[in-house]
């Protein structure tokens, strides 16, 4: 009876909340790209793997797991991701604990070593290095052997050793960065409490302080692992010549003519599992973290004073960064100006390399152009369908919001090789016409770089009250214009972070348009690489620096505008390219 | 022998806004067997003392001795680990990776006690602060009262001379506070440890302590017992700080043998004077809440007054009670003694617990 009333009275409200509105089209859009950008691809990807010849079969798993050149790729990749984890650990660590708990001079220089060897290119590194220390022509080696005949001090950087060092230059900034944050968070009185107690400072570092970090550093050692195999370009520039094939390597030459769709499925998804677990560790290890809790006042650990051994810490800090920055930077620059790239090469300057690569030669015009293009549009997109789905898990109560939050998460577990093996795999299945065209690479990138787009909404939505949106919603604001008048302006500077998170990355992306461009479609990254590998060492170098000098225009732009501290927002994410 | 002598005890920090307050020159005698109190609004360099103490602040001039033992001077400073003593944490610090029995038992283990008598001790210390039965639970199942009580066993367990406690109680609600104050104060009585004890809250010095240091901008003010500070302030800043005060602006109009005659607004009163005060001087008399009786205008006061506002507070119920002159005195009485806003009332005034300090104006030094 009651109940009958209630219809009866309020039917206009009834009809109106079931009608499909606005926000119903703009969220269903946003999980339906989600779908065919990441799960589809992923689900061809799977299919793939068991297709045998007679419908489903291991046999692709069996030759990848059983295979000599496989098993040897599979090797290689775990010993440099372990050595290069390994290094991370030792460098970030000893760089973190000089910066926040010792009064070491100079500290500022390293954390701008951290902050430039995280955004530098892992390949222009690479190709940097190889310029001096490749065996027969590296300059320092020349210098080394020929000049001052000390032979015995050349290096091959076309080896393990080498292939670890260029990797260990992007990858130490993970351990850096998560570990001094611990460092600086841990409450002093723990540190005190034991102190008081009689325990000695190595004591209490023992017992103390280190269970307190090993979380966060554990978790940024597994990311540099993540990060350091999932890396094409060092793995290609510097693994190839020296014979040490890698996971990516491995599938990237799957691909040469004719192409093993099946083997290179069945390598991306073991590749995808050893990443995956890592990740899993990586957050099992960061969810233990509650341990450090956040000073109060007064209450920042003492700096401990070094005496005369902080010129020895801060000499190591100096020698760090000529090796990270001054080497690759310099030499890059050395080679771009110079006519022929040795001994000599300061007695014939020039700036023809730039004019060859921005004027003279239409390829790498073009892979400018599309670079630029296709880094804008793959931002854009990334932070809008970021925002809806950020905004459709942390506000609304659609059910299976929390499965979208994982779907969006998913490319963080995803090499770039094994994103373009995916995409390769279904849009060749269902519209084929994508295959090689600007537009598989946009969605390559999307798809690869959503989590970024996702996180950076997702942390500005959760700092954001509900009653904010709740309080123009009882004014009578619809949800457009309350998106519009009161989220997203708030949320702004926190997108604009994110934008940048992934124009950064997409600007300087290898590994997976390696598989995915053609001659019209071609890429900085890729011009770069195929310059690299056809022996144009000086026009490489201008190349290299236009690409750096677009990032760090991009950087400056977006501080100015007001994204503020990019480096210390990216800390936990796993980039790479 | 754990008394505590500081001389001359001074340090500057850089400026910087969350620097700790400076403290310069000062002087201390804390006694074997006491609870003293460093007592202070935040900001005036209690902690900066305490930690100076402790070791963790090294001072840049003074001294510092435990019994005949010179731990801290200029050039020669022993760090925390040498000092021998215990200290509580305004947020407990209880390490939140161990269970309550490895937290209590680290002290030992330092020590290298044997693990028998040290399981022994961590029991017999853990049942001192009602925590039998918690050893295996780790800090974050435990409440904000049990990790206090984890971190006073923690710093008992090792039997140190001398407890160093910094505002330990702050973070407790009320109810928990004071039945906490009750069973350090018990505790101290028991160990016979000397207690050093950083608080902002003069109700909980005046209940906690033997003596009493209230510290001012970084200078020691006052050192005595508790009814010492609080009815025989020093200064006008010691008063202010102990419990609620009126401050009267008055003259002195005679003189005679430690005694003399003020007029402080429409108030004449006979009050103790220290030497050195002259008729004519001006002065400030403080007089507390609790000293002043109000009674039926016939009665017999010292001067008439009009109720003002009142506040019924439970135990005590609030007036102000404005003179003709149009200084108003804040008044506590009875609850069952009723006035209204109003109401004329007489004013009565125990000049025996009044203070006389030199007037904030005044002419003579």
């Amino acid at each position: 009876m009651t109940a009958e009333l209630v219809v009866q009275s309020v039917p206009k409200i009834l009809r109106r909340r079931s009608r499909l509105r606005l926000e119903h089209f703009v969220m269903g859009g946003a999980i339906l790209s989600l779908i065919v950008l990441v799960v589809l691809p992923l689900l061809s990807l799977l299919l793939g793997s068991v297709k045998g010849e007679g419908g489903l079969s291991f046999q692709h798993f069996e030759e990848v797991l059983s295979g000599r050149l496989y098993v040897q790729a599979l090797k290689n990749s775990l010993v440099l991701g372990a050595w290069t984890g390994l290094f991370s650990l030792i460098i970030g660590l000893a760089l973190a604990w000089a910066v926040s708990r010792t009064d070491v001079p100079g500290k500022v220089l390293i954390q701008v070593t951290a902050s430039l060897s995280y955004l530098s290119p892992p390949f222009l590194t690479a190709i940097a290095f190889v310029y001096l220390f490749s065996p027969n022509a590296g300059l320092i080696n020349v210098v080394l052997r020929d000049v001052l005949g000390l032979s015995f001090l050349t290096f091959n950087v076309f080896s393990m050793p080498g292939l670890v060092l260029v990797t260990v230059l992007h990858t130490f900034p993970f351990v850096y960065l998560l570990a001094s944050s611990a460092l600086l968070s841990v409450d002093a009185s723990y540190e005190e409490a034991a102190q008081i107690l009689g325990a000695s400072k190595l004591r209490t570092a023992f017992s103390i302080t280190a269970p307190l970090v090993a979380p966060a550093i554990l978790s940024g050692t597994l990311l540099s692992f993540v990060n350091a195999i999932a890396l094409f370009g060092s793995q290609a520039i510097i693994g190839l010549p020296g014979r040490i094939v890698t996971l990516p390597t491995r599938i990237y030459a799957l691909f040469d003519y004719p192409p093993e769709y099946g083997l290179a499925s069945a390598l991306s998804l073991v590749f995808v599992l050893i990443t995956v677990v890592a990740l899993y560790l990586q957050r099992a290890f960061l969810a233990r973290r509650s341990f450090v809790t956040l000073a109060g006042k007064g209450a920042r650990p003492q700096l401990m004073s070094l005496g005369p051994a902080r010129w020895v810490v801060f000499g190591i800090a100096v020698v760090a960064f000529i090796v990270a920055i001054i080497l690759p930077y310099a030499t890059l620059i050395a080679v771009s100006f110079s006519k022929s790239w040795g001994l000599d090469f300061w007695k014939g300057l020039t700036l023809a390399n730039y004019k060859f690569i921005l004027f003279d030669y239409n390829v790498t015009q073009r892979a400018i152009v599309n670079s630029l293009g296709l880094a804008i549009a793959a931002a854009s997109v990334a932070v809008l369908l970021g925002a809806v789905i950020g905004w459709i898990d942390v506000r609304s109560r659609i059910p299976g919001r929390k499965l979208l939050d994982y779907a969006a998460l998913i490319p963080l577990g995803l090499p770039g090789i094994v994103v373009a093996v995916a995409l390769i795999q279904f849009w060749l299945a269902w519209a084929p016409v994508l295959y090689a065209t600007l537009a598989i690479l946009l969605l390559a990138y999307v798809g690869r770089y959503i989590p970024l787009g996702v996180r950076a909404a997702n942390a500005s939505l959760r700092q954001i009250d509900p009653s904010l949106e709740e309080s123009a919603q009882i004014l009578g604001a619809s949800w457009l214009q309350t998106m519009r008048e009161i989220t997203l302006p708030l949320i702004r500077p926190g997108l604009f972070a994110g934008w940048l998170l992934v124009f950064v990355p997409v600007i300087q992306e290898l590994s997976a348009s390696i598989l995915l461009f053609s001659s019209s479609s071609i890429t900085l990254a890729v011009a770069i690489y195929n310059l690299y590998e056809t022996g144009y060492i000086e026009p490489v170098a201008a190349l290299a620096i236009i690409n750096m000098l677009i990032i760090g225009a991009a950087i400056f732009v977006a501080t100015k505008l007001g994204g503020g501290a990019i480096t210390s927002r990216s800390n936990t994410q796993g980039l790479g390219s | 022998m754990a008394s505590i002598t500081l001389k001359g005890l001074t340090k500057s920090f850089a400026a910087g806004d969350d620097a700790p307050a400076a403290v310069s020159a000062l002087d201390l005698d804390i006694k074997d067997n006491e609870f003293v109190t460093l007592l202070g609004p935040s900001g005036c360099g209690k902690t900066t003392t305490l930690r100076m103490i402790a070791g963790y602040i090294v001072p840049d001039a003074g001294t510092i001795h435990v019994g005949n033992r010179l731990i801290s001077s200029p050039g020669s400073v022993m760090p925390p680990d040498q000092r021998g003593m215990g200290m509580v944490f305004q947020n407990y610090a209880v390490w939140p990776h161990k269970t309550v029995y490895e937290n209590v038992v680290f002290g030992l283990k330092i020590r290298k006690t044997p693990s028998k008598e040290a399981r022994k001790k961590v029991d017999e210390t853990l049942a001192l602060v009602n925590l039998t039965g918690f050893e295996a639970r780790y800090p974050n199942e435990l409440s904000g009262g049990q990790q206090q009580r984890v971190a006073l066993a923690r710093s008992l367990v090792v039997e140190p001379e001398i407890l160093l406690l910094d505002e330990p109680l702050s973070n407790l609600d009320a109810k928990l506070r004071e039945q906490m104050r009750v069973e350090l104060k018990r505790l101290q009585r028991r160990t016979g440890i000397t207690f050093v004890y950083v608080t902002h809250d003069q109700a909980e010095a005046l209940a906690l302590s033997d003596h009493i240091a209230v510290i001012h901008g970084g200078k020691l003010q006052q050192y005595g017992t508790p009814f010492e500070v609080y009815s025989r302030p020093a200064n006008r800043l010691v008063a202010d700080f102990m419990g609620l005060v009126n401050l009267v602006p008055g003259k002195v109009l005679d003189v005679r043998d430690g005694a003399g005659k003020v007029e402080a607004s429409d108030l004449k009163l006979d009050l103790a004077l220290p030497s050195g005060f002259a008729a004519g001087d001006k002065v400030e008399v403080a007089i507390r809440p609790e000293n002043i009786r109000l009674d039926k205008p016939q009665g017999n006061g010292v001067a008439l007054a009009k109720i003002s506002d009142r506040t019924f507070l439970g135990n005590v119920s609030e007036y102000y009670a404005t003179l003709s002159s149009g200084q108003v005195l804040r008044v506590q009485t009875h609850p069952l003694q009723m006035f209204a806003v109003g109401d004329t009332v007489a004013v009565e005034i125990d000049a025996a617990q009044c203070s006389v300090f030199r007037g904030a104006h005044s002419d003579q030094g």
